[in-house]
C-alpha cells in the first residue's frame, strides 16, 4: 500500500472549550466552515497528507481534544507520542490566553517528552475576525511576549471562519513536527520563510508579523 | 382520499422529519435518518392509550414487546419515555401519577429554579451566558463574622462553583444540535440551559462535566413539554449514566465501562482483542463518545432516539421505580419469578435476572460497542494499522448504522459473552 512507508505526524490541538479547535482542524483539512459544529467528547482526529520541501507524502494526524478540563485525566492516553502540540486561545476572551499556561504545563506534564524545553509547540490566537478586531481582548503584542518567554514559539493569528492564516498556521505545525522527528532544526526559520536564514542572524531577529 | 392517505403514509421517513424539523442549509451536514414508524410493529398513539386500565396502571409488558419491535411514535415518545426511564412505576394509578407529578413540579423543580434565580437572575428569563460570572480566582468570601454558620460557608462555596459552571453550559448549548430548527430560537436553547443550570446546582457530587450532558439533555427538552416534566426526565436518564461523567485528577468515570467492554471484547473475539491492544487501542478510547451520549452522534436525531428508546425498553426492569424511590436494589431470585413477571422485563435484562447476574445494569451500550466493533472485525483486523485506522474505520459507521440491526447484534454479543463467562468462572 502507498501508505506504507508514510512519514506520520501527531499533532494535537488543546486549548479552552469554545475557542475554535474543532472548526480551525476542519477549516484546514476540508476547507469548510459551519456554525454547527458539536462540542468534542474525548477527542476526535483528521488526517492530512501533504508535501514538504518536494519530501514524499506526509501524513499529519491531528487530534482535537475536548476543550473540558475535566478530561485532562486521559491526558496521558491521547497525547502519548506526539510530535507537535498547537496551542489555541481566543484572542477576544482574556480567560482563554490565561489558561494557556496551564495547558502548556499540562501537555509536559503528561506527554512526558524526553526533551520538554525543546518540545515543540505552535500558538493560535483564533477568531480575529470577530467584530473586525474591535473588540480583541488579548493583543498580539501580549501573546508574541507569552511565546517569547516559552522558547520561541511560533505565533499565528488565525480565523477559522474566513479561512485566515489557517494553512500557513497547519504547515509551521507540520514542519515543527517534522523537525522534532528528525534533527532539531530552527524552527522560525522553517516557518518564516522571510526571515534571514542564517541562524546567528535569526537569533537575533525580533520576530515580526508570521504572515 | 383513501389514496392520498396511503401516498402519505409511504413518505412515513419525511413525515419523522417534519416532527423534528431539519434546517434547510443543514440538511446535507446530518445523517440520514432510517427510522420509520411500522404498523403493527411501532408503539401507536392508540395502542398506547388502550394499554392503561381504567385506574390508569399500564400494562408494562405489552408496551415492552412492542417497542423492542418497532420503537414509539414521535406524538406519544415523551409520555412512553417517563415510564421507561423510571420516572414513574406502571403499578400506579393515575391519581398517584398525578400527585407525584404535582410535587416534582412545585416542591421540587420549581421551588429549585427559584432558589437559582435569587443567585443569578438570568435564570428563566429566556436569555443565558456563554461568558465566565465570576473570575477563576474568586474565593468564598472571608467569614469574619463568628455567627455566621459553617453550613453558609457551604452554600458559597457551592454557589460559586455553580456559577463558575454556566458559562460552560452556555458553551455547550449552543453547540446543541443545531441542525434542529427547534434550536434556532434562543428561547429554546435558555429552556435547555436552565434545565441544565438546575441539574447542576442539584447533582453537587458529579456537577457540570462538558461532556455530552447536553446532548442527553437536548431530546427531553424537545419531547416534553413541561419544563419541569423534561427535567425529571433528563435526571432519570442522568441515573443510568451519570458514573460515566464522574472524574478526578488521574480517572474519568466512563474508563469503568472502557474495563468491561475490554474484558468483554477479550472473551468473545480474543483475536480482534488481541490486534487493538497491538496497536495501543486496548484502552478502546475510541468508544468514549458512543458511551458518554449512548450513541447519539453516530445517527440522526430521530434515529438516536428510536435507539435509545429500543435500548431502555430492552434495560427495563420493573423494580426500577421501586428501587429509585429506595435508593436501594432489589436482589431478585431467578426461580421465584413468573413467565408473567418476566415478561415485564426487557429483553436484556430479563436475561441477567434469569442468571442473577445484577452487575450488568444499564450496560447495554457496551455491548452495542462490542457490536460495531464484531461488525468491523474484518476490517479491522486487516486494515487498521494503526488507531487512527481504528478511529477511521469506527467513524465510517455515523449514518451507516442501522440501530435494530445493531442492538441485535448487541444482545448476541451478550448472550456469548454470559455463556464463555460462565464457563470459564
Amino acid at each position: 500500500m502507498l501508505i506504507s512507508d508514510r512519514m506520520l505526524l501527531k499533532v494535537i490541538v488543546l486549548g479552552d472549550s469554545g475557542v475554535g479547535k474543532t472548526s480551525l482542524m476542519n477549516q484546514y483539512v476540508y476547507t469548510r466552515f459551519n456554525k454547527q459544529y458539536k462540542a468534542t467528547i474525548g477527542a476526535d482526529f483528521v488526517t492530512k497528507e501533504l508535501h514538504i520541501d518536494d519530501k514524499p507524502v506526509t501524513l499529519q494526524q491531528i487530534w482535537d481534544t475536548a476543550g473540558q478540563e475535566r478530561f485532562h485525566s486521559l491526558g496521558v492516553a491521547f497525547y502519548r507520542g506526539a510530535d507537535c502540540c498547537v496551542l489555541v486561545y481566543d484572542v477576544n476572551i482574556q480567560k482563554t490566553f490565561e489558561t494557556l499556561q496551564t495547558w502548556h504545563e499540562e501537555f509536559l506534564k503528561q506527554a512526558d517528552p524526553s526533551e520538554p524545553e525543546r518540545f515543540p509547540f505552535v500558538l493560535l490566537g483564533n477568531k480575529v475576525d470577530i467584530n473586525g478586531g474591535t473588540s480583541r481582548a488579548v493583543s498580539e503584542k501580549t501573546a508574541r511576549e507569552w511565546c517569547a518567554l516559552k522558547g520561541n514559539i511560533p505565533y499565528f493569528e488565525t480565523s477559522a471562519k474566513e479561512n485566515y492564516n489557517v494553512e500557513e498556521a497547519f504547515l509551521c505545525v507540520a514542519k515543527t513536527a517534522l523537525a522534532n522527528e528528525h534533527q532539531p532544526l530552527d524552527v522560525n526559520e522553517m516557518c518564516f520563510e522571510r526571515i534571514p536564514t542564517t541562524i546567528s542572524e535569526n537569533d537575533q531577529q525580533e520576530r515580526s508579523c508570521a504572515c | 382520499m383513501h389514496m392520498f392517505k396511503s401516498i402519505r403514509s409511504n413518505k412515513a421517513n419525511g413525515d419523522m422529519e417534519s416532527y423534528f424539523p431539519v434546517r434547510p442549509d443543514c440538511q446535507e451536514h446530518v445523517p440520514k435518518t432510517r427510522f420509520k414508524p411500522k404498523v403493527g410493529k411501532t408503539l401507536s398513539e392508540r395502542r398506547w392509550n388502550a394499554a392503561f386500565q381504567k385506574d390508569g396502571r399500564l400494562d408494562i409488558a405489552g408496551v415492552l414487546r412492542r417497542i423492542q419491535r418497532g420503537g414509539i411514535h414521535p406524538v406519544i415518545k415523551g409520555a412512553v419515555w417517563e415510564f421507561l426511564l423510571g420516572c414513574y412505576d406502571p403499578n400506579s394509578t393515575s391519581e398517584e401519577r398525578d400527585n407525584l407529578r404535582k410535587k416534582r413540579r412545585w416542591e421540587q423543580y420549581n421551588s429549585w429554579k427559584e432558589q437559582c434565580k435569587t443567585i443569578v437572575p438570568i435564570i428563566g428569563t429566556g436569555k443565558f451566558v456563554t461568558t465566565p460570572l465570576v473570575s477563576e480566582d474568586e474565593e468564598p468570601p472571608d467569614n469574619n463574622g463568628i455567627d455566621e454558620s459553617v453550613s453558609d460557608a457551604e452554600l458559597d462555596k457551592k454557589e460559586i462553583q455553580w456559577k463558575r459552571s454556566l458559562h460552560q453550559i452556555g458553551l455547550d448549548v449552543v453547540r446543541t444540535d443545531r441542525a434542529l430548527v427547534y434550536y434556532e430560537n434562543e428561547v429554546n436553547q435558555a429552556k435547555l440551559w436552565d434545565l441544565l443550570a438546575i441539574y447542576t446546582w442539584v447533582d453537587e457530587d458529579i456537577g457540570y462535566v462538558q461532556a455530552g450532558m447536553n446532548d442527553i439533555c437536548s431530546p427531553m427538552v424537545i419531547l416534553l413539554k413541561d419544563e419541569a416534566d423534561a427535567f425529571w426526565c433528563f435526571e432519570h436518564a442522568m441515573r443510568r449514566v451519570r458514573e460515566n461523567f464522574r472524574s478526578n485528577a488521574t480517572s474519568m468515570g466512563v474508563q469503568s465501562q472502557l474495563g468491561i467492554l475490554s474484558q468483554v471484547m477479550r472473551t468473545v473475539d480474543p483475536k480482534l482483542h488481541q490486534h487493538l491492544e497491538g496497536l495501543d487501542g486496548g484502552e478502546y478510547l475510541f468508544a468514549i463518545r458512543m458511551l458518554m451520549v449512548l450513541f447519539r452522534r453516530e445517527f440522526s436525531f430521530v434515529d438516536a432516539l428510536y435507539l435509545w428508546e429500543v435500548m431502555w425498553a430492552m434495560e427495563y426492569n420493573p423494580n426500577m421505580f421501586a428501587d429509585y424511590a429506595s435508593n436501594d436494589s432489589h436482589e431478585v431470585v431467578a426461580t421465584k419469578l413468573s413467565k408473567k413477571v418476566l415478561l415485564q422485563y426487557g429483553k436484556y435484562e430479563r436475561k441477567n435476572v434469569k442468571i442473577g447476574r445484577t452487575d450488568q445494569k444499564s450496560l447495554l451500550a457496551v455491548f452495542l460497542v462490542a457490536g460495531v466493533l464484531e461488525t468491523k472485525n474484518k476490517k479491522l483486523l486487516n486494515e487498521a494499522k494503526g488507531l487512527d485506522d481504528v478511529a477511521q474505520i469506527m467513524g465510517d459507521i455515523t449514518g451507516s448504522l442501522d440501530a435494530k440491526k445493531a442492538l441485535t447484534e448487541a444482545l448476541k454479543i451478550h448472550k456469548k459473552y454470559l455463556s464463555k463467562a460462565s464457563i470459564t468462572s
